[in-house]
């Protein structure tokens, strides 16, 4: 099956897949403790007053109908307006959502090379450097990301005084015109990710490398760079890449620790936000948004799998 | 301890609104009619150089965050209009009525207490060119303030008849009631009533308006920037700018202080404003009575045992004021005395502090049969301290044998499931700064859901009767005989007021000139 045609069925499998998360998130939101009316209306709010605020925000229509009205804008566009601010959903979106795909894409841009150079010297070398390799990559991978993230602050911004504490972009501007306030989130995310993908490649890696094919061409005088990168990797990468795409498409939603302690402009605050206020127009929408986001990401990780070797056969 | 909840401003608005004073820069006005201008410049003796813009952070609301300061619940959305619009005026005990007018001269009340008259401060312009007038006093309260779902502005259309406020003139704005009181100045002047021009329906950048700055920019959820308008009535800002930045998490707000990127911290954690008690950069300015958040526990008295009072009077001496305080602010905060509104004029300060009594309390609970009772704390992290206020409780009960223990509810939760909070048996929560009587009114009169079962229409009609009193001392002894009722029977226990944590750039002088600290102002702020 040609790629086109994968990518083509893949795509409508996620279309379906998204309707279905997309209910389900809203589901979630039904069964959430309590609702939006404490927010709006205030704690000491009487009876009359909430069932007031209630009946404006119309939360006391049946949830079925509040879902099929939220569907049927969300297909033209329209993802209605929070319930606190009354803000539109779809400019939440544009404004933070652009913000942790840069997030996400330059933790991916970071964690890519290094992981692949680290799992490479790790998994082909082995001995003493693989050890001390592979064991700081589990430490990292196990340390709590606001532990780096504070370690990061103590020594980069409190101690050598090189990069500032918090992320603060200049108003109505992007995370681009304050370059150096992206260096410390995505040195943070990086340290996890590039530990856990460390692990992951150095152990395909080491399969790869004790394969017959791979003994073959050491033994025709393949070596080196050339043997790492011609015929290891190829092989060694798929799992690897998969988990890459994984963690990277989960960073764009859940990057919420690190979005708080840099004070970084990102989605998944927004969504703790809105979830903390129960106001569920903006969960649903964003919740949305990030199932979308997952769906391509998961989607390009499979078609960059496929090129890279994975078996005909193996069209799911 | 980023509390978007901080957010939850909104409660804090809310209340505050109710309770707060108000906007006070703008306001004040009152210089001209009461002669304190003079007295209010800032730091008399030091030199303050005029202009720079000063830049500081607040918790913030995320997307939430809106001009339309009516429907904006985050404590951030209050402090941005402030700087934007004029205000009917702000709390000030060394006032004249216990307020400094803003966009009014002032304001009379008729004999029978049934209706406020609002004089308008002549010569008010909006940043347009034109003069504002009743017409715009009367948009604001009963065309915006009226059709607002925020607590804060609840409170005035629990006293006034805001739909039937009518202009008189240009100058005058009559409103009438709802049933007789003394102390709406105390209502109106909060602070948070803010005058926009008539007909105004979306609040965008570039709409006229009073405030001591101006709009320039606005970024939901990152930001919003000002430059000073040089026709403001009164009171001419001394900074050329102002930026209002949103950085949700406490420590990133201090870290952005001590690295020199913003010139204020608004509320910051007890833990965190202790890391800035060394900095040479950075000092403590906390908010000062009243504007002080009680933190309070409320026993439901709908629930065993809680409806005899003597468990609730042991639950009230079991607790070790002192070493909250202590423990929890590294002292930076005051001792309840289980009644709200420290600090007001309102607020019976002739009632002798209770005292830590273990003893008692362990007898009492015995008297009353509630021995090794068996009782769940239940609170959430709604703003710092509160969560560990709740578990120093907890060993304090746990020392008069109570078989207490905590639970904590997620950000937000607490309040988003209103009608599972006010079951609650033993609640943790807190109090904004508003006036004690109207606040009891609002929130605990008539059996409300947030008053946890307390009934009596005997404290209900005292504190109705001491709000119509015109003496001053006659209304004061009413209020505090119904104040002692509930530090006798009542059913809340109120062992600390914390203030806001705020912390400034050392140089940075005038911003509690601009009263309604809560929500600071800066139209008298200057920078070293």
């Amino acid at each position: 099956m040609n790629l086109l045609a994968f990518a083509a069925r893949r795509l409508a499998g996620a279309a379906v897949l998204l309707v279905l998360l997309s209910a389900a998130v809203f589901a979630a939101t039904a069964v959430l403790p309590g609702d939006a009316v404490s927010a709006v209306a205030g704690v000491d709010a009487s009876e009359a007053q909430r069932a007031e605020v209630r009946a404006g925000l119309g939360l006391d229509r049946p949830a079925a109908e509040r879902y099929a009205d939220w569907a049927a804008g969300a297909v033209r566009g329209d993802l209605g307006n929070g319930f606190v601010g009354e803000r539109p959903v779809t400019d939440v979106l544009a404004t933070r959502l652009p913000n942790s795909l840069l997030l996400a894409g330059l933790t991916l841009a970071v964690t890519a090379p290094l992981a692949a150079l680290l799992g490479l010297w790790t998994g082909l070398r082995g001995g003493g450097a693989d050890r001390v390799v592979s064991t700081s990559a589990q430490i990292l991978a196990a340390v709590p990301e606001f532990v780096v993230a504070a370690l990061l602050v103590a020594v980069l911004a409190v101690w050598l005084e090189v990069l500032p504490r918090v992320s603060v972009i200049p108003l109505g501007g992007t995370p681009l015109d304050a370059p150096h306030a992206l260096v410390l989130p995505v040195l943070t995310l990086s340290a996890v990710g590039l530990a856990v993908a460390t692990r992951l490649l150095r152990a395909s890696v080491a399969d790869a490398a004790a394969t017959p094919y791979c003994e073959a061409a050491r033994l025709n005088g393949v070596r080196g760079v050339r043997l790492a990168v011609r015929h290891i990797l190829p092989n060694a990468a798929g799992p690897a890449v998969q988990a890459l795409t994984l963690t990277t498409g989960a960073l764009v939603g859940s990057a919420v620790v690190v979005e708080n302690v840099f004070d970084y402009p990102g989605i998944g605050r927004e969504l703790q936000l809105a979830v903390a206020a129960r106001d569920v127009p903006m969960v649903q929408g964003i919740a949305t948004a990030l199932v979308a986001v997952m769906l391509v990401v998961l989607l390009l990780g499979d078609i960059c799998a496929r090129l890279l070797g994975a078996r005909e056969g193996d069209d799911r | 301890m980023s509390r978007q909840i901080d957010r939850r401003a909104f409660l804090r608005r809310g209340a505050a609104g109710a309770a707060a004073l108000a906007v006070g820069p703008g306001l004040l006005a009152a210089c001209s009619t009461d002669g304190t201008d003079s007295a209010r410049k800032p730091g008399s003796g030091s030199s303050h150089r005029s202009g720079g813009t000063l830049r500081a952070a607040f918790v913030g609301g995320g997307a939430s965050e809106t001009l339309d300061f009516f429907n904006g619940p985050s404590a951030l959305d209050l402090v941005r209009a402030r700087a934007w619009h004029g205000t009917l005026g702000n709390l000030d005990p060394s006032g004249p009525d216990g307020v400094r007018y803003g966009v009014l001269k002032g304001i009379d009340i008729s004999d029978d207490l049934s209706a406020y008259t609002l004089h308008v401060r002549p010569g008010v312009r909006f940043t347009d060119g034109s003069e504002l007038t009743s017409a715009d006093i009367l948009h604001s309260l009963s065309g915006l303030a009226a059709k607002s779902k925020l607590p804060v502005y609840r409170l005035a259309a629990a006293n006034f008849d805001l739909a039937r406020a009518r202009a008189e003139g240009d100058l005058k704005v009559v409103l009438p009631t709802l049933r007789p009181i003394a102390d709406g100045r105390l209502i109106l002047c909060q602070g948070n009533f803010l005058v926009v021009k008539d007909g105004t329906r979306d609040f965008r950048e570039g709409m006229p308006s009073c405030g001591p700055f101006r709009l320039t920019e606005f970024a939901a959820g990152q930001g919003s920037a000002f430059e000073r308008y040089d026709d403001h009535y009164g009171h001419v800002p001394h900074l050329d700018g102002l930026e209002l930045r949103s950085i949700a998490d406490s420590t990133a707000r201090a870290g952005a202080l001590t690295g020199g990127e913003i010139d204020f911290a608004h509320d910051l954690s007890p833990v965190t404003a202790r890391t800035l008690a060394d900095d040479a950069k950075a000092e403590l300015a906390p908010t000062k009575s009243p504007y002080l958040v009680g933190l309070s526990f409320q026993l439901n008295m709908s629930a065993k045992p809680f409806d005899d009072p003597r468990v609730r009077e042991a639950f009230k001496l079991a607790v070790d004021r002192e070493a909250m305080v202590k423990t929890v602010f590294y002292g930076n905060a005051e001792i309840g005395n289980d009644l709200p509104s420290i600090g007001f004029p309102d607020y019976a300060d002739g009632i002798p502090q209770r005292a830590h009594d273990p003893e008692r309390a362990r007898e009492l609970l015995q008297e009353a049969g509630a021995d090794g009772m068996k009782v769940r704390l239940t609170t959430g992290p709604e703003t710092p301290g509160m969560v560990e206020t709740a578990t120093l409780f907890v060993e304090d009960l746990k020392k008069i044998g109570v078989r207490a223990s905590v639970r904590e509810l997620p950000a937000g939760q607490l309040y988003a499931d209103f009608p599972a909070y006010s079951a609650l048996p033993l609640a943790g929560s807190y109090q904004m700064p508003i006036p004690a009587l109207s606040t009891y009114q609002m929130n605990t009169a008539g059996g409300s859901p947030s008053a946890f079962g307390w009934k009596k229409s005997g404290t209900d009609a005292l504190v109705a009767r001491a709000r119509a009193e015109s003496d001053q001392a006659r209304a004061k002894k009413l209020g505090t005989r119904a104040q002692r009722t509930r530090w006798e029977e009542g059913n809340q226990v109120l062992p600390v007021f914390k203030p806001n944590l705020n912390a400034r750039a050392k140089g940075v002088d005038g911003i509690p000139d601009d009263l309604f600290e809560q929500f600071p102002g800066f139209s008298r702020a200057s920078l070293a």
